[in-house]
């Protein structure tokens, strides 16, 4: 049945795209997390890949949630002597979340997932079309 | 004498089975529509004669040119031509779906599917009252 079909890929879409919401309210959750070390790092913010494969039992090219990774560079520092985490100058290094940024891929993940559903719907409505055939 | 066999019916199975592989298509874009380098693609409608003439979707298949060469065909692809969707907007990562457009196809797809089944649903009322059932 090749609505069905429709219904799994738009499915491993929405999948994939639950699977972003979460890495990314772990990404708004730990925003403030410092070490509790001296001069140690905090948190490192975490970015969701996604990876195209082709679906062999479903003869589609489906998407699903590739390795989760987490950029490098050099963290922000905040001036604050008394902080468990503060160096020898009284720096604190603060993790590179921008909540702002978070704030937009929350949306562009929500955006997604309701586009996804709604093809869900509305592969639903043609199934059920196509099964009141048998009524006529 | 099978249903399908009446010119009108299995021309709307034809464009029936066309909007179920539309719609796999444009599950596949939506789904895919943040995968960076990805690129729409949607199927090309049946041209009028190719309805008329029921060979709608012929596919791909091989030729053959003696009795005893065995026929193949592309096992589970469309038998519809799809083409890439030109003209659309690329953002940066390479990907080449338009979100709106793709849930406009959608609705499209749908409301022409009900369409088709609707037809089909007079048709055989039409059967029903030639046989005098009605």
């Amino acid at each position: 049945m090749d609505f069905l079909r429709s219904i799994r890929i738009a499915t491993g879409g929405m999948r994939a795209q639950a699977g972003r919401m979460r890495v990314v309210s772990e990404n708004i959750a730990n925003a403030n997390s410092t070490a509790d070390t001296a001069g140690g790092d905090p948190y490192r913010r975490k970015v969701p890949t996604f990876r195209t494969s082709f679906d062999r039992e479903l003869q589609a090219t489906t998407v699903q949630l590739g390795p989760v990774r987490q950029p490098q560079g050099e963290f922000q520092t905040r001036f604050d002597p008394n902080h468990p985490a503060a160096d020898a100058r009284g720096m604190v290094k603060v993790p590179n979340v921008n909540s702002l940024v978070e704030a937009m891929d929350m949306r562009e993940a929500q955006r997604s997932y309701e586009a996804n559903l709604n093809v869900v719907t509305s592969t639903r409505r043609m199934l059920q079309r196509t099964i009141d055939l048998l009524k006529a | 004498m099978a249903a399908a066999d009446i010119p009108i019916f299995s021309m709307l199975r034809d464009r029936m089975r066309w909007h179920q592989d539309r719609q796999k298509l444009l599950a596949e874009n939506v789904a895919n529509a943040e995968t960076p380098g990805y690129r729409a693609r949607d199927l090309r409608s049946p041209s009028f004669d190719e309805l008329v003439q029921g060979n709608a979707g012929s596919g791909i298949g091989t030729l053959r040119t003696n009795e005893r060469h065995i026929t193949g065909s592309v096992q589970g692809g469309s038998r519809f031509q799809v083409r890439r969707d030109t003209g659309v907007v690329t953002t940066p990562d390479g990907n080449r779906v338009n979100l709106e457009d793709e849930m406009l196809k959608v609705a499209q797809n749908q409301m022409d599917y009900q369409a088709v089944t609707g037809l089909y649903q007079r048709s055989l009322g039409l059967i029903r009252t030639a046989l005098g059932k009605r």
